[in-house]
């Protein structure tokens, strides 16, 4: 079809044309009849954060286990680095100050002993595969939950400008096979604007023809990069300010919570985000006494989430847009019990999952397995007691409105059908669809066979 | 010991080679963006994207190359000027020519490399790469200045591009980035900024070698026994973090752990041999590798190579992969039986000819071809060139000749591939013009070198690499490229000097340098790009002026785009 600009753009949707030509606003793509407009934020803890310690029980009976355990490295109960109470026997480390003050104001749950109930592996590169494929026990999966999501959702427009961003230099496994997905490392510099100054325009439009001239993955993938990088020319300026005084930390975890908000307020239609955090594989020295690297790092996580949460809470005439943003925050797996000799932990099993947000029901969830030894998985791990894809379903279906958990997590019973959600975020139940299998079943990797576990 | 993390020394304080980007951006608009009309950039589109400009379905523009094309591609980092006339004179058909080119480079000490023995003298030599292990620990990692301490992994870091670009022993720096990947560790802490070299050095020299042999050299070296906090493993505090990676990522792989379950239950296969493993091996190998580790402490004689301690070694029995390994055995035997388990398993035959396959071949190779390079890998097993005849087998296969376009290159590839190209020259040493941004540009891509944080390596599937941030970052440090400048001013991309003088109309400049860049036909569609954008409406058939300032760098925007285009980017 042979258009002209101005033609082509009273051929986009309603909502494009009545901006074309001016600044996108976040109403464009919400408010209207049977849309949804929440927006889901996953950050993933690269390596398996130490969820004991970011949550160690305080005057919970197993306080006795942990202090066993953890000769060295357990979160005080006195001191500068006491832990901060949040009720229920446990509290937060004192890295995350800031997320404890969220946490009092009811926008933070967490959910204790997630994991995956139905494999065990405590290797990070599978754990990281199962848990973002949606898949666990099977790497097999070409699309990943969260494009399953996009690709089944039925309540968002036709046409968006940018649904789903992945912050980082390469794209999580939860978003594989998406093919509206836009990736950006760094805001400032993720432009074109490079080469001979006389002819950069007539580069690109002999780049777009040369990719238009294919249609293989190569072909689009080179067509959503070229696409990312014309709405971030178009849409994004430099100088960005964030609201309310919010001060993201220094470092990539800030300026990408900051990029994602610069973002979601452009109102390019933004409805899955995802970015990441490592440093969590702490073997060694991870920190005594509540303090050192761990420290540090749940620091950044937790100022960075503080700031995110302050940035888009409205301002200027502006409603908050946190009602309608939910954070996940999630990690492979959790660290061992009992401390290494290197006053660090090897890898484990069950960990904590935290949903932030303005729709959230603040409050620990979940079922605490215990401390005790005769209570650890593999007599060493902190064991698994909700499925992570529980949690998921619920934010799922409650907030974005998305029921075909049979395609997002193909062969997984949620408890959700037979308990009923946990009650994590608010929102309306909706029927779910049944699930659904894969074709290739779920072996274990290559292996067709399995081993008895007696 | 300082504790080391992940993160826990940012890149950015090693050295700042990033030109401060203005951070003040103004906002641009369709029209400034594009010379003509387009659609608004959208990434959900009614219809879907494939939709977008009625897309023919088709499987590529390319769909076969010849032999040289796949061989120059693969077999190294992409073809440089003259290399065609090489391949024709190495034989008198394509197979002989193969089978010739795959043999030479198998014998990487039988080419003479002077080009590249000629750039590195020009820089200096790099001193410090041909230093022992020893050497470097005590003159620089014990040297507390900075600058010398760093200089080993800075040299490490030049000499590998140096390599890819200007070695004739492609296939040799091909393979070192796959066992770089394989076994990856990372530079830029800890021992890492002194004794890189040393790492590097093992990994080439035994590169086509015998797996078991550099499976050894990998668990003994300082670099592995710190990235993976063995060297402090020890029977009173074990640290299993080394023998789960060894066994999942190095050896057998992830195909073959069956998670916690019970050992006694795992099948055996017609050996007698457990057919994957199970965390008590894990557990089992952590306890055999116990005392492994590093001469750091001047009661151990300070010199930064392997050291065994037998008092901090686990001396009572063990199982492992079903086999009994009795207490008390002599020194280093425990980890050492571990190890010939480990590179004996047919699992790990299996893993790693998949891989090799996944490198040269495609993302989901064949299995014919990984089942032949298997056999022989394991055939082969003590025999010292197990590698380089695995490689034969894949390199000279039907599947390998067959193939084409399923792995899109990766940055590092592409920038290099580049440069081989086009020949344009950069100061590959500290105060080198421009060396900074060169390097913080190509750290944007995501490829930056030795910088892979967790230990499975940089992928190497292409969908691992299709994302925005790697392709528009890899096309600006390609403009970025074309555009620089040498000290005085002069681009460095010699356009004209390398273009004959007969060489002057649109047609004929599109033609010369797509041959000169690929040395391969575009696909006609293509083309007809390149000469458009270098006509601009004009006649492609009269000679443009390319004395004039406009026109010239024109001619470069057409090399970037030539070098930008989706064509380039397969392998």
């Amino acid at each position: 079809m042979k258009s002209t600009r101005r033609g082509f753009c009273v051929g986009c949707s309603t909502a494009i044309a009545s901006l074309a030509g001016s600044r996108f606003n976040s109403l464009a793509f919400g408010g209207q009849e049977g849309i949804n407009d929440d927006i889901l934020l996953v950050v993933f803890l690269r390596g398996g954060i130490d969820g004991l310690n970011l949550v160690p029980p305080t005057t919970h009976p197993d306080r006795v286990h942990y202090e066993v355990a953890r000769n060295d490295i357990q979160v005080p109960l006195s001191g500068s680095n006491s832990a901060l109470d949040i009720g229920g026997g446990f509290g937060l480390h004192r890295g995350a100050q800031r997320l404890h003050e969220l946490y009092q104001d009811g926008n933070v749950a967490i959910v204790q002993a997630t994991g995956m109930t139905t494999v065990s592996t405590r290797s990070h590169f599978d754990a990281m595969e199962y848990m973002e494929l949606g898949t666990p026990g099977s790497g097999s999966s070409t699309t990943g939950w969260l494009a399953r999501h996009l690709s089944t959702a039925t309540n968002l427009p036709t046409e968006v400008v940018m649904p789903s961003l992945a912050v980082g230099s390469l794209e999580p496994r939860s978003l594989l096979g998406s093919d509206e997905t836009a990736s950006l490392g760094n805001v400032s510099s993720f432009s074109l604007q490079m080469g001979p100054g006389g002819w950069r325009s007539a580069h690109r439009t002999a780049l777009r023809h040369l990719i238009n001239n294919g249609s293989t993955q190569l072909h689009l993938s080179c067509s959503r990069a070229l696409d990312a990088v014309d709405i971030v020319e178009l849409n994004v300026e430099g100088g960005y300010t964030p609201d309310n005084g919010a001060q993201y930390p220094n470092g990539s975890f800030g300026n990408n919570l900051r990029a994602i908000a610069q973002i979601i307020k452009i109102g390019l239609g933004l409805r899955i985000a995802t970015l990441d955090l490592g440093g969590w594989d702490t073997h060694n020295g991870q920190g005594n006494d509540g303090g050192g690297f761990f420290f540090d790092n749940v620091e950044q996580l937790s100022e960075g989430l503080h700031a995110f949460y302050t940035d888009m809470d409205g301002g200027g005439g502006t409603p908050s847009y946190n009602p309608r943003i939910t954070t996940v925050v999630m990690s492979e797996f959790g660290r061992r019990v009992r401390e290494n000799a290197n006053n660090g932990t090897d890898h484990g099993s069950g960990n904590n999952l935290l949903v932030i947000g303005g729709s959230v029901n603040g409050g620990i969830y979940g079922t605490w397995p215990g401390l005790a030894d005769e209570q650890l998985f593999d007599n060493a791990d902190l064991a698994v007691t909700t499925d992570y894809r529980q949690v998921l379903t619920e934010i799922l279906v409650r907030r974005l409105q998305n029921t075909a958990i049979g395609t997002i997590f193909p062969g997984y019973v949620p408890d959700y059908l037979s308990n009923g959600p946990l009650g994590v975020v608010q929102g309306t139940d909706l029927t779910i669809d049944s699930p659904a299998l894969f074709e290739d079943g779920f072996e274990n990797g290559t292996l067709n066979w399995s081993v008895t576990q007696s | 010991m300082p504790a080391q993390h992940e993160g826990s020394v940012p890149r950015s304080d090693r050295r700042d080679r990033r030109l401060s980007e203005s951070s003040a951006r103004s906002r641009l608009t369709l029209e400034t963006l594009y010379a003509d009309a387009q659609p608004y950039p959208m990434m959900r589109r009614a219809g879907g994207r494939a939709a977008l400009s009625g897309r023919e379905d088709s499987t590529g523009s390319t769909s076969s190359v010849d032999l040289f094309t796949i061989a120059a591609n693969r077999i190294g980092y992409g073809p440089r000027p003259g290399q065609r006339d090489e391949w024709v004179s190495l034989g008198a058909s394509e197979g002989e020519r193969l089978w010739n080119y795959v043999s030479q480079q198998l014998d990487p000490g039988g080419i003479v490399d002077t080009e590249y023995d000629n750039r590195r003298a020009s820089f200096g030599g790099y001193s410090t790469l041909d230093k022992s292990l020893a050497q470097l620990w005590t003159e620089h990692n014990l040297n507390s200045e900075w600058q010398i301490r760093t200089l080993p992994s800075d040299e490490a870091e030049f000499d590998t591009f140096l390599r890819a670009i200007y070695s004739r022993r492609q296939l040799e720096a091909v393979m070192s980035e796959f066992w770089r990947d394989h076994f990856s560790a990372y530079a830029w802490e800890g021992w890492g900024w002194s004794l890189w070299p040393d790492w590097m050095r093992l990994l080439r020299t035994n590169c086509f070698g015998n797996f078991h042999q550099l499976l050894i050299g990998t668990v003994q070296h300082p670099i592995m026994l710190y990235y993976l906090d063995n060297f402090q493993s020890t029977v009173a505090g074990p640290n299993e973090n080394h023998a789960r990676e060894l066994i999942e990522l190095h050896t057998m792989g992830a195909d073959h752990y069956l998670g916690v379950a019970p050992w006694q239950n795992v099948p055996l296969d017609g050996n007698g041999v457990p057919i994957a493993y199970v965390d008590n091996d894990v557990y089992e190998t952590t306890r055999a590798l116990t005392g492994w580790s590093v001469a750091y402490t001047s009661s151990r004689g300070n010199t930064g190579e392997f050291y065994y301690d037998s008092d901090d070694h686990d001396r009572f029995q063990k199982i492992i992969l079903q086999n009994f390994l009795p207490a008390d055995q002599p020194d280093l035997k425990d980890g050492m039986d571990v190890l010939q388990a480990l590179a004996d398993h047919d699992g790990t035959a299996a893993y790693i000819c998949r891989k090799l396959c996944q490198r040269f071949i495609a993302d989901n190779p064949p299995q014919s071809v990984v089942d032949a390079a298997s056999a022989v890998w394991k055939s082969l097993r003590d025999d010292p060139f197990q590698i380089r005849e695995t490689v034969r087998t894949i390199l000279t296969s039907q599947e390998f000749q067959n193939t084409w376009g399923e792995k899109t290159k990766r940055p590092f590839e592409v920038v290099v591939g580049a440069l081989r190209a086009t020949q344009m020259h950069f100061e590959w040493e500290r105060d080198g013009d421009d060396i900074g941004t060169f390097f913080g540009r190509f750290g944007d891509t995501g490829h930056a070198l030795f910088s892979w944080r967790a230990p499975n390596g940089y992928p190497d599937s292409r969908d691992k690499w299709e994302s925005a941030t790697t392709r528009v970052m890899t096309w600006r440090f390609i403009l970025w490229m074309i555009d620089s400048e040498e000290p005085g001013g002069a681009f460095r991309l010699k356009a004209l000097d390398q273009t004959p003088p007969e060489v002057r109309s649109p047609n004929a400049l599109a033609d010369f340098w797509i041959d000169r860049l690929l040395q391969r036909p575009m696909d006609p569609a293509d083309r007809q790009v390149i000469v458009d954008f270098m006509a601009q409406g004009f006649n492609p058939d009269f000679d443009v002026n390319l004395a004039n300032d406009s026109t010239y760098e024109r001619l470069l925007s057409m090399i970037g785009l030539i070098l930008n285009s989706p064509e380039a980017l397969k392998r």
